[in-house]
């Protein structure tokens, strides 16, 4: 934990973020506006990542697709699709409630890149899979019970 | 770790579709070795995707993504010769970058 808590901090310094800058891959004036919070991948429960978030209260959407195994024989590499078809989604975020840290992933998007991926996922135990979708300063949800046989946090 | 990016980047009229692969180990800290000892996190913090040379998608990651990790994206209104750029940065500083093209799919 010691040496996590030491990146963390190490990440919001400003030579980081030069050298990012200085290898051209992000551009100043040209990258997102995003600053993810790092605080929030290493929240330990699924509320209070959403907390960090900023996503506590989402409400529940059906302009989220999310595709993901019922039962995933693997829970080291557990496939999930999502797609937002809600008008102006900015950021996509994905929880597993049960993993020892429930954060497991956010993007954000600019066109024209558009709202959705695809990425595999490690699942400890049979936990709810929860997607975030933020657009308008506003955050959707929709979450799905996914069903692992042998667990993947290895 | 010192095995390439692989990006494939195709294009079917104006949508475009990029597929990558990072190789990585993306350990998440939790698990021990043959000895007990536990293996320390090291995992991908951070990933940007950008097209023409402006970053479009931009990835935070947790240690909950499977090892090498193989994410896929989606876009709308690119074309053939248009180009991607992949970049991402772990938790202990290490860094790895791609480029490819878009072709017709």
């Amino acid at each position: 934990m010691g040496s996590r808590r030491h990146f963390l901090q190490a990440f919001g310094s400003a030579g980081v973020l030069a050298g990012l800058v200085g290898s051209g891959l992000l551009r100043p004036g040209q990258a997102l506006a995003v600053d993810f919070n790092r605080a929030a991948f290493d929240a330990r429960s699924a509320a209070d990542a959403l907390r960090l978030i900023g996503a506590t209260g989402a409400e529940t959407s059906a302009d989220i697709l999310l595709k993901a195994p019922e039962i995933a024989e693997n829970g080291a590499a557990v496939p999930i699709e999502v797609i937002s078809n809600i008008p102006g989604t900015t950021r996509l975020s994905v929880l597993v409630d049960k993993n020892p840290f429930p954060l497991a992933l956010q993007f954000n998007f600019a066109p024209p890149a558009v709202a959705r991926f695809q990425a595999k996922l490690k699942m400890g135990e049979s936990s709810r899979l929860r997607i975030v979708a933020s657009a308008g300063g506003r955050h959707y949800t929709v979450f799905r019970e996914v069903k692992v046989t042998a667990g993947g946090c290895g | 770790m010192s095995d390439p990016i692989k990006i494939r980047a195709t294009v079917r009229g104006s949508d475009g579709e990029v597929r990558v692969l990072l190789p990585h180990p993306m350990e998440s800290g939790q698990r021990r070795d043959a000895g007990g000892q536990a293996v320390p996190a090291h995992f991908i913090t951070s990933l940007t995707l950008s097209i023409n040379g402006r970053p479009v998608i931009e990835g935070g990651l947790g240690t909950a993504v499977s090892a090498n990790p193989l994410f896929g994206f989606q876009f709308a209104g690119v074309k053939a010769g248009d180009k991607v750029a992949v970049a991402w940065l772990d938790n202990k500083g290490q860094r790895g970058s791609a480029e490819a093209v878009f072709a017709a799919g």
